[in-house]
C-alpha cells in the first residue's frame, strides 16, 4: 500500500529531460533560419577538415612527409588509398556540411517571400556549389542529393555532376547578397568560383569572361602576401572563411611548423625539395610561402601556430588573373605579366601556347602553394601521370572503403 | 557461559602517555562512549537486610528491585560465601562489593545484565603457578586473518566433555585443565582448528571456510547467508594478508573471482583499470559493470576531463582499507534487481562498520618504492647499428629508383653527428623509483545500541616517471545509532581528495616511454648552450621527453564525498521499512600547464583549464517482511528508487603569458576556447524480491525490477527485468550418505538491461547550439533522432554447483552460463550521404559462454595452515547478429562480424618475405615491392594486396584466464602468494611499428629487428629488408601480433605477528610488520614489457599496446598496529 502511495507520488514528468545545449529540431521556426545559416557557415568550414583544404597540395607533389624518408610520392601512395582516414574525413564532411544546406534550403523556402530570403537560398546554393566542386573534383561523379535521404544513392556520372555545380552556382549569382564583405558569401564569390569551374569543364571563353568582370569590376585589387597571408584587411580576398580559433577545427598551421619554430607546431609536411627551389629571388611572395627554419623547411602561408587558426581563402583575385590568363591562351599573356608584376617579377614571353601553359602553369603553382590547387590543375590539364609520377588510377581519389561496404549501390573508381 | 565485557581505553588512557594525536582520537572514542553510558547507570537502590546471605540471594534481590540480572561463574558465586547485610537505597555495586571485593572483582553493566569478573591475576605471579601445577588456567582469543574476533565460536578440551563459546570478543577461558590438552576450535564459516594449550593467553587464527555457509553475502538491497543464495554471487573480503596496497578497490579482486576479468591499463599512477564480468557484454564503449557503494549507484566515468592521453580510475577516489567486502553480482538472477543496469555484472562495495564491544584503534603504516620492470627488453639498436642500417636503406631506395647525387629524389647518407660522445639513456632521463608513503588509522567499536567506525588515510606516491605524484586523503564516518526499540538511523559517508600529478599517457603525442625509445640512440636532450634540442624537427625526431616534463605543471584534483543516510523503522514483527538519502558528489579540476618553453606551449604559455562537477543523487524507500510458517523462511523486498546524475563543466583554453610564473588565464592574453557544458540524465525505478527457503534444503528467489530512463522517448521507457533462481541442498536429504561432503544445486534464470554508452539525449533529434561563425551564434543539426531506441537487454541461464569435500577441506564452486544479449545500443555506422556517419540505434545480438571453476583448500597441518583458491574461467563470445548481418570495420585494425568474437583482430596475414623479385606479382613489383619485402597473403589472388585481404586472425580476448591465492601461516608467521595468469590472447603491438620500420623512416628501431633484417635470400623469412620510404613493409599486420598470455606474481607478501606475550608489555593488542612485492615476476612470451596493457579500454578494442606505460614493480614494508 506504501509502495502504491509512492509510486503515485511519482511523477513520470522527472524522465522528461531536455538538453540544455540544444533544441528539438522539429521545433525550428523561420526566424531560426539565420541562425541556421550562421551555422551552415560553420559547417561548412569545419565539417571537411583541416587535411581537405591542403589535399591538392599533399597529393599534388607540394609537399612531403616532414622528417620522412620519403619523396612526394611516398606521400601520394600513402594518402591515395580507400582506407585512409584523411580520405574518409573529406568525403563524410563535405557529405555533412552538405546536410546541413540542405535543411537550411528547405528551411528558407518555407519563409515568406522576401529580399532576404532570395539572399539566403543564394548562400546556401552557393555552399552546395561549393561542397560539389570538391566532390566532382576529388571522385568524379558523386552521389548528387538535392535533399536528404536515409536512403542508399548511386553515383551520378561526372558529367551531371559537373552540371549540378554549374546550376548551383547559377544560382548562387543570381540570388547572393552583393559583395561586402569577404568573410561572407556574395555575388563575387559565387562568380570567382563559377570562373574556376568553367575553367575546369573547359568552357574558356566563359571561364575568362567571368574572370575579367570580377578583375575589372574595380571592387577588388591585387594586394601584398604581408596582408593576405597574415590577417590583415586586403583588396585581394573574394571569399574566405573567417575560422576564427574558437570557432574552428580546421588548425592547418601547426601542419607546418616545427615545435622549435617559435609559433610551434607538430610539422607533419615539408614543402617539396622543388618548392624551395621555384621562387626567383626577387618573388615578393617568397617569404611568405616558404622558410628555413634551423635546418627544416616550413610552409610559411598560416602563421597563427600550433593552437591558432587563421582564415581560409576560397578565392581571390590572383586567381582570377590566372584563370583568365589560361582561358584565353596566349592573348592572356598580359594578365599573367600583370601579376607577375605584382609580385615583384619581370615580365615573361612564352613562344608557343605549350610554354605558355607550363609558364602559366608554373606561377600558379607559385601563387597558390598550399591553398588547395595543384593536384587538380595538373589532373585537369591530363599532365599528373607525367609530372607527379603517379599511376593512371591515382587522378581520382579512392572512394572510402567504410562508404562502399554502407552502400551497395556505389561504384568503386578504377584502379582501387 | 560467562560474559566479560570491558571498557579497555579508560586503562590505556591512564596507564601512559600516548602522543598528542593518538590522545585527540582517544578523547573522540571517550566522549562517544560516554555518551552512551548514560544507558548504564541503574537509577534505583537496592534496600534489602539478611543474615547469613549468600550471592545468590542477593543477585535474585537486585534482580526483583532493578530488573538487572547478573552473570557470574558458579566457582565465583560459591567463594563469595555468605555476609550479613543490611542495605538501605545502597548502589548495586555497594551490594556486590560486600561479596565480591573490588581488588579482585570487577563489574560491568551491559544489556539490563551484571557481569561479574574475576580481575586478571596480576603476571608476577603466574608464572610460578604454572610451573608447579599440571593444570592450567587458560584463555585466548578468537581471531580472523584480519585480526577480527569471532563471537559464538566452539572451544572444547579434546577428550573431555569441557567447552565453551566464545564472547563477542572472540574470548574464551578454561581454568584447571591439564597442561598438554589439546583444544578443538570450531566455527561453521571457518577451518577447524586443533591446538595444543598454553598457559600464555592465546590467540587463535581462524582462516575462512571458504564456502563460507555461514557468511553473510552482500546482495541488492539487503544481505543473505551464503547457505541461502541461490545465484551466482562470488565475495571477496579483504584484509592485511590477502590484499595488496592498491589505489582502487577494482585492483583488489584481480584474478581472485572466476568469471570477473581486471586488466590492467596503464602503470601511471591512477589510470583506469578495465573490469569484465563474464566477458564483453556490450558493443558500446561504457562496457564497466555497475558499482554501488555503500548503497550509492555510481557513475561510470573518466576521472579526469582533458585528455591527457589515458583514462583516469573515478574508483582510486576510495580508500580500499576501508572496504569490509566486495560481492560480484554475475549471474542475471542476482544481478536483475539492479535491472536496467546490471548487464555487465554489479560490484557491491560495502564498507566497514562498527562492532559491538571493545573499541578498537587499528594503525597500518606502510612504505615502499616502485619502477618499471623488465626495461631489458626494449633494446634498441647502437648508433653504428643505426646509420648502418639507414644507409643501407638509402642505398637500397637509390639504387631501386635509379636517382643518382644531384637528381631531386636522391637520398643522402647520414652520419652520426656527434660522433665519438655516448649515446643517450633516454628512458633513464626520465624514469625513477618512485617512493610510496601511506598511513592509515581507523577506529571502532560500538555498543548495543550505536556503532561507529571512523578513518582516516593519506598516501603519497611517486610514479615510475619523473613528476608523476599522487597524493590522497580520505576520511569516513559509518555511524548507527538505535533510537528506539523499532527506530534506528545510520549513515555511511566517504570523503576524499586527490592530487594527481599526471604525466602524458600513451595516446597523447608527448607519451614519455614511447617518444624516449623513438629517439635516435645519438641524439640528446640539451644543446651545448644548456637549451633544449626540440623534439619534431631535423635536430631531434621527436618530443624531448625531459623537456616535456620540465616545462609543463600538471594537477588533477578530485574532490569526493559519497554517502547514504538511512532511517528504518519496524512497522511490525518482521516487517520494516527503510528510506534512505544517498549521494555521490565529485568536484575535478583537471589543470594542463605548459609554459612558453613546452612544445605545446604555442611559444607563449598554454593553459588548460578543465572543471567539472558531477552530481548524483538518489533516494530510496524499501519494505521488508520476513517470516517463519515452521519449516519455511519468508523473505519479502518491495522498493522504489528515483535517480538523478548531473554534470556540469567549464573550459577555458588560454595563451599568452607574461611568464611561467603567471598560470591563471586571468592573466592569458587570448582566451582560445571557453565553454561550459551542462546535462543530466534521471532514473525510476521499482523492484521487489521473494525469498522462499523450505528446511534449508529448497531455496527460491524470485526478483522484478521495472526501470524508467530519460533516455529514452516516452513510448520506449520503460524496461522490465525479471528473475527467477533456485537451489537445492542434496547434502541435507535424508538419502545422502556421504556425511563428509556437502552438495548444493543452484540454476538461475533471469533478465538484464544496459543503457550505458549513450548520449543522455540521444532519442531527440537536435539542433545544437555553439555553431557560430564570426562571432555570430548558430545552429546545426547534430544528429539523427531515434525514437525507437530502446533498452538492451540481455537474458541469462546459470547453472552452478557448490561442492564441499572432506568435511570442507576441499570446496570447489562451478558455474556455466549462457548469456544471450539483444537490441545491443551501438553508434551504428551509416553512409555519410545520409549526412551522419553514425546513428545511435539497437543494433544487434550476442551470446556468451562460459564455464566459471573455483576450488578452495584448508589444510591444518599442526603448526603450518596452508589455505589456497584457485579459480579459472572459460569465457566465449560471439556475435550472433548485426543489422544486415554486414561486417562493420571498426578502429584500424577490427571488424565486428557475425559468428566472430567482439575483439577479433582483422589485419593482413604475414606469409613471409619476398626471397627474390621474381617471387613479386607484378602489380606489387610496379608499386616498388622487391625482395626482402614482407609477403603477406593474397586473399583474392589478384596479385596486389588490398583491403579484401585482410582476415580476422586472433582475438584480443584469452581463452582461459584466472588466479590461484596460497596462505600459509606457521607460528607467528603469515606468507601469502598470489599468481594471476591468462591463457590466449592476442597483442596488437603499433609502438613496433614505430621502431621496426628499418629506414621507412629515420625513426631508430630495436636491435633485433636490425640483426635480423633480411639482406639477401634465405636471411630471414619474418624481418624484411632495409629500404628507405616503404609503408607497405609495416601494414597492419600479423607481424605485430602477439600471443598474450602470461603467468604473473602478483603479490607475495611475508608478516611476522608479534606474541602476546610481548605486546600486553607494550600495552598493544596486535603489531604486525610485514614486506611485501607486487608484480615481481612475469612469464610471457611478449616482446613487449608487458602483455596486460591496453591502450584502450573499449572491450572492441582491448589488447592494443601503444607503449603503455607497463605495471610496476613495487616493494612495500609496513606494520600494522591494534590498540
Amino acid at each position: 500500500m506504501l509502495m502504491a502511495v509512492l509510486a503515485g507520488a511519482s511523477c513520470s514528468k522527472k524522465l522528461d529531460i531536455y538538453p540544455h545545449s540544444a533544441a528539438a529540431s522539429e521545433n525550428l521556426s523561420t526566424k531560426d533560419v539565420e541562425l541556421f545559416l550562421t551555422g551552415v557557415y560553420n559547417k561548412v568550414q569545419n565539417a571537411p577538415g583541416r587535411e581537405s583544404y591542403i589535399m591538392f597540395d599533399l597529393i599534388g607533389g607540394n609537399l612531403i612527409t616532414a622528417r620522412g624518408t620519403g619523396g612526394p610520392i611516398q606521400l601520394i601512395n600513402s594518402i591515395m588509398r580507400p582506407e585512409q582516414s584523411m580520405i574518409s574525413a573529406s568525403w563524410n564532411g563535405y557529405y555533412n556540411a552538405l546536410y546541413q544546406v540542405n535543411i537550411l534550403l528547405s528551411a528558407a523556402t518555407n519563409m515568406e517571400e522576401s529580399a532576404r530570403k532570395n539572399e539566403i537560398l543564394g548562400i546556401a546554393h552557393f555552399f552546395r556549389g561549393y561542397i560539389y566542386y570538391n566532390l566532382v573534383t576529388r571522385w568524379g561523379g558523386v552521389p548528387v542529393l538535392e535533399k536528404n535521404t536515409v536512403d542508399n544513392v548511386a553515383r551520378s556520372t561526372e558529367a551531371a555532376t559537373w552540371q549540378f555545380v554549374e546550376s548551383e552556382l547559377q544560382q548562387a549569382i543570381e540570388l547572393a547578397p552583393d559583395y561586402s564583405d569577404y568573410y561572407y558569401v556574395s555575388k563575387d564569390a559565387a562568380r570567382a568560383l563559377m570562373a574556376r569551374t568553367k575553367l575546369a569543364m573547359g568552357k574558356k571563353t566563359e571561364a575568362a569572361a567571368l574572370a575579367e568582370q570580377i578583375i575589372t569590376s574595380n571592387r577588388f585589387k591585387l594586394d601584398a602576401f604581408e596582408k593576405i597571408f597574415r590577417n590583415q584587411q586586403n583588396t585581394e580576398e573574394i571569399f574566405a572563411f573567417k575560422n576564427l580559433t574558437a570557432e574552428s577545427s580546421i588548425a592547418i598551421s601547426t601542419l607546418f611548423y616545427t615545435y622549435a619554430h617559435p609559433v610551434k607546431g607538430s610539422y607533419a609536411y615539408a614543402p617539396a625539395p622543388d618548392v624551395m627551389q621555384m621562387y626567383e629571388n626577387d618573388d615578393k611572395r617568397k617569404a611568405m610561402s616558404i622558410d628555413v627554419y634551423g635546418s627544416d623547411n616550413v610552409i610559411n602561408k598560416y602563421p597563427s601556430g600550433q593552437s591558432g587558426t587563421d582564415p581560409i581563402i576560397i578565392t581571390r583575385l590572383a586567381e582570377m588573373y590566372l584563370i583568365s590568363a589560361e582561358a584565353k591562351g596566349l592573348s592572356g599573356l598580359s594578365r599573367l605579366n600583370e601579376l607577375r608584376a605584382a609580385r615583384g617579377l619581370t615580365a615573361v614571353n612564352p613562344v608557343n601556347e605549350a610554354d605558355y601553359l607550363d609558364a602559366v602553369l608554373l606561377e600558379r603553382r607559385r601563387e597558390l602553394l598550399a591553398e588547395g590547387f595543384r593536384w587538380y590543375d595538373l589532373v585537369r590539364l591530363q599532365k599528373a601521370v607525367s609530372v607527379l609520377g603517379i599511376r593512371e588510377a591515382l587522378q581520382k581519389l579512392p572512394i572510402p572503403e567504410s562508404e562502399l561496404v554502407l552502400n551497395d549501390l556505389l561504384e568503386p573508381n578504377s584502379g582501387y | 557461559m560467562y560474559k566479560i565485557y570491558t571498557m579497555i581505553h579508560y586503562c590505556l588512557n591512564r596507564r601512559r602517555s600516548k602522543p598528542l594525536a593518538i590522545r585527540c582520537i582517544m578523547l573522540l572514542i571517550t566522549i562517544t562512549l560516554l555518551l552512551q553510558a548514560g544507558a548504564n547507570v541503574i537509577a534505583q537502590g537496592i534496600t534489602f537486610s539478611k543474615k547469613d546471605a549468600t550471592a545468590e540471594m542477593i543477585f535474585d534481590e537486585i534482580a526483583r528491585q532493578t530488573g538487572y540480572r547478573v552473570l557470574c561463574q558458579a566457582a565465583i558465586m560459591h567463594s563469595a560465601g555468605t555476609h550479613d547485610v543490611n542495605f538501605k537505597q545502597a548502589s548495586v555495586e555497594e551490594v556486590l562489593k560486600t561479596f565480591f571485593p573490588d581488588q579482585q572483582f570487577s563489574f560491568v553493566i551491559k544489556d539490563k545484565t551484571i557481569v561479574i569478573q574475576k580481575k586478571a591475576a596480576p603476571v608476577k605471579t603466574a608464572p610460578v603457578v604454572y610451573e608447579e601445577q599440571t593444570t592450567i588456567h587458560v584463555s585466548g582469543q578468537v581471531v580472523t586473518e584480519a585480526g577480527n574476533p569471532v563471537p559464538g565460536v566452539s572451544v572444547s578440551v579434546k577428550n573431555t566433555n569441557r567447552a565453551t563459546t566464545t564472547d563477542v570478543e572472540g574470548r574464551f577461558s578454561f581454568s584447571d585443565i591439564d597442561e598438554h590438552a589439546v583444544l578443538i576450535i570450531s566455527h561453521v564459516s571457518y577451518i577447524t582448528r586443533t591446538v595444543p594449550v598454553s598457559p600464555q593467553p592465546m590467540t587463535i587464527v581462524l582462516t575462512e571456510n571458504q564456502r563460507g555457509l555461514g557468511e553473510v553475502v552482500v546482495v541488492g538491497y539487503g544481505t543473505q547467508k551464503r547457505s541461502d543464495v541461490s545465484s551466482a554471487i562470488s565475495t571477496f573480503k579483504p584484509n592485511e594478508r590477502n590484499a595488496r596496497p592498491v589505489l582502487a578497490p577494482d585492483q583488489l579482486i584481480q584474478g581472485k573471482m572466476a568469471g570477473v576479468m581486471v586488466a590492467s591499463g596503464s602503470g601511471n599512477l591512477g589510470g583506469a583499470n578495465r573490469v569484465s564480468i563474464r566477458g564483453i557484454g556490450s558493443l558500446s564503449a561504457s562496457n564497466e559493470p555497475l558499482y554501488v557503494i555503500d548503497g550509492v549507484p555510481v557513475r561510470p566515468h573518466n576521472a579526469a576531463i582533458f585528455n591527457f592521453g589515458e583514462n583516469m580510475n573515478p574508483l582510486a577516489e576510495l580508500n580500499p582499507n576501508d572496504i569490509e567486502s566486495i560481492d560480484v553480482l554475475k549471474d542475471a538472477a542476482s544481478a536483475a534487481i539492479y535491472g536496467s543496469r546490471a548487464t555487465n555484472g554489479v560490484i557491491l562495495i560495502t564498507t566497514k562498520s562498527g562492532k559491538k564491544g571493545k573499541s578498537k584503534l587499528n594503525v597500518d603504516l606502510f612504505s615502499g618504492m616502485q619502477q618499471v620492470p623488465n626495461l631489458h627488453k626494449l633494446k634498441m639498436a647502437d648508433s653504428k647499428l643505426y646509420v648502418d642500417v639507414i644507409n643501407e636503406a638509402i642505398d637500397n631506395y637509390n639504387l631501386q629508383y635509379g636517382y643518382s647525387p644531384g637528381t631531386g629524389n636522391f637520398i643522402p647518407y647520414i652520419q652520426n653527428p656527434y660522433p665519438g660522445l655516448p649515446d643517450t639513456d633516454w628512458l633513464d632521463l626520465v624514469l625513477q623509483k618512485g617512493r610510496t608513503v601511506s598511513a592509515n588509522v581507523s577506529l571502532s567499536g560500538g555498543t548495543d545500541r550505536s556503532t561507529y567506525y571512523i578513518s582516516s588515510s593519506f598516501l603519497d606516491q611517486e610514479g615510475a616517471v619523473k613528476t608523476n605524484r599522487l597524493k590522497k586523503y580520505t576520511g569516513k564516518i559509518n555511524l548507527t545509532q538505535q533510537v528506539f526499540s523499532w527506530f534506528k538511523v545510520g549513515a555511511a559517508t566517504n570523503m576524499s581528495y586527490s592530487r594527481n600529478n599526471r604525466v602524458p599517457g600513451s595516446n597523447l603525442g608527448s607519451t614519455v616511454l614511447a617518444r624516449g625509445l623513438e629517439q635516435r640512440p645519438f641524439d640528446r636532450p640539451y644543446k651545448p648552450d644548456g637549451s633544449y634540442y626540440v623534439g619534431g624537427t631535423s635536430e631531434l625526431l621527436r618530443n624531448n621527453s625531459v623537456q616535456i616534463l620540465n616545462e609543463q605543471k600538471t594537477y588533477l584534483d578530485n574532490y569526493r564525498f559519497l554517502g547514504n543516510f538511512f532511517a528504518e523503522i519496524d512497522l511490525a514483527k518482521g516487517l520494516s521499512f527503510k528510506s534512505s538519502l544517498g549521494t555521490d558528489l565529485i568536484y575535478t579540476h583537471d589543470y594542463v600547464y605548459y609554459n612558453e618553453d613546452h612544445p605545446y606551449g604555442t611559444g607563449k604559455g598554454r593553459l588548460i583549464d578543465n572543471s567539472r562537477l558531477n552530481t548524483n543523487l538518489i533516494v530510496e524507500n524499501t519494505l521488508n517482511y520476513n517470516k517463519r510458517f515452521n519449516e519455511l523462511n519468508l523473505g519479502a523486498l518491495a522498493g522504489y528508487s528515483f535517480q538523478k546524475m548531473g554534470t556540469t563543466t567549464k573550459l577555458v583554453d588560454g595563451s599568452g603569458f607574461p611568464s611561467s610564473s603567471f598560470d591563471v588565464n586571468s592573466v592569458a592574453a587570448t582566451i582560445t576556447d571557453a565553454s561550459t557544458g551542462l546535462s543530466e540524465n534521471a532514473m525510476e525505478s521499482y523492484f521487489s524480491r521473494v525469498t522462499l527457503n523450505y528446511a534449508g534444503k529448497y531455496l527460491l528467489a524470485v526478483s522484478m525490477r521495472a526501470d524508467g530512463s530519460s533516455r529514452f522517448s516516452k513510448q520506449r521507457r520503460y524496461g522490465y527485468f525479471p528473475s527467477v533462481s533456485a537451489g537445492w541442498e542434496l547434502s541435507k536429504e535424508q538419502f545422502w550418505q556421504a556425511a563428509t561432503t556437502d552438495l548444493k544445486l543452484r540454476v538461475s534464470y533471469g533478465k538484464t538491461g544496459n543503457q550505458e554508452g549513450i548520449g543522455n539525449y540521444a532519442y531527440q533529434a537536435l539542433a545544437g547550439g555553439g555553431y557560430n561563425y564570426n562571432n555570430k551564434s548558430g545552429l546545426a543539426i547534430t544528429g539523427f533522432g531515434n525514437d525507437e531506441l530502446t533498452w538492451e537487454s540481455a537474458n541469462q541461464f546459470n547453472a552452478g554447483l557448490d561442492l564441499g569435500l572432506f568435511k570442507g577441506r576441499i570446496n570447489i564452486t562451478a558455474d556455466y552460463f549462457i548469456k544471450n544479449t539483444t537490441n545491443l545500443l551501438y553508434e551504428k555506422p551509416t553512409a555519410a550521404t545520409t549526412g551522419f556517419t553514425s546513428l545511435t540505434t539497437n543494433i544487434g545480438s550476442m551470446r556468451n559462454r562460459g564455464l566459471e571453476l573455483a576450488v578452495s583448500t584448508n589444510y591444518d597441518l599442526g603448526q603450518l595452515s596452508w589455505s589456497s583458491s584457485f579459480n579459472i574461467s572459460f569465457i566465449r563470445n560471439k556475435l550472433t547478429s548485426l543489422l544486415g548481418n554486414e561486417d562493420l570495420l571498426i578502429g584500424a585494425n577490427r571488424v565486428l562480424r557475425v559468428g566472430s568474437e567482439v575483439g577479433s583482430f582483422y589485419i593482413y596475414k604475414q606469409v613471409g618475405i619476398f626471397q627474390s623479385d621474381d617471387e613479386v606479382p607484378q602489380p606489387l613489383y610496379d608499386a616498388g615491392i622487391r625482395a626482402g619485402d614482407v609477403k603477406y597473403e593474397d586473399l583474392d589472388n589478384n596479385g596486389t594486396i588490398d583491403i579484401n585481404d585482410r582476415q580476422i586472425v586472433g582475438t584480443s580476448n584469452p581463452d582461459f584466464f584466472g588466479g590461484w591465492d596460497n596462505f600459509f601461516g606457521y607460528k607467528n608467521f603469515d606468507l601469502n602468494i598470489s599468481v594471476t595468469y591468462s591463457s590466449g590472447a592476442e597483442i596488437y603491438a603499433p609502438w613496433r611499428i614505430n621502431v621496426s620500420r628499418l629506414g621507412g623512416t629515420y625513426f631508430p628501431f630495436l636491435e633485433s629487428e636490425a640483426l635480423n633484417r633480411w639482406t639477401g635470400p634465405g636471411t630471414s623469412n619474418t624481418v624484411p629488408r632495409a629500404i628507405s620510404g616503404n609503408t607497405y613493409n609495416t601494414y597492419n599486420s600479423t607481424r605485430y601480433l602477439e600471443d598474450g598470455s602470461y603467468i604473473r606474481l602478483r603479490n607475495i607478501s611475508l608478516g611476522y605477528n608479534f606474541p602476546k606475550k610481548l605486546l600486553y608489555r607494550l600495552r598493544l593488542e596486535r603489531l604486525r610488520i610485514y614486506a611485501q612485492a607486487d608484480n615481481l615476476l612475469l612469464l610471457t612470451n611478449y616482446s613487449g614489457i608487458d602483455p596486460e596493457v591496453n591502450d584502450n579500454l573499449d572491450p572492441k578494442y582491448l589488447g592494443d599496446d601503444n607503449l603503455v606505460m607497463p605495471q610496476l614493480r613495487t616493494f612495500n614494508i609496513g606494520i600494522n598496529l591494534t590498540f
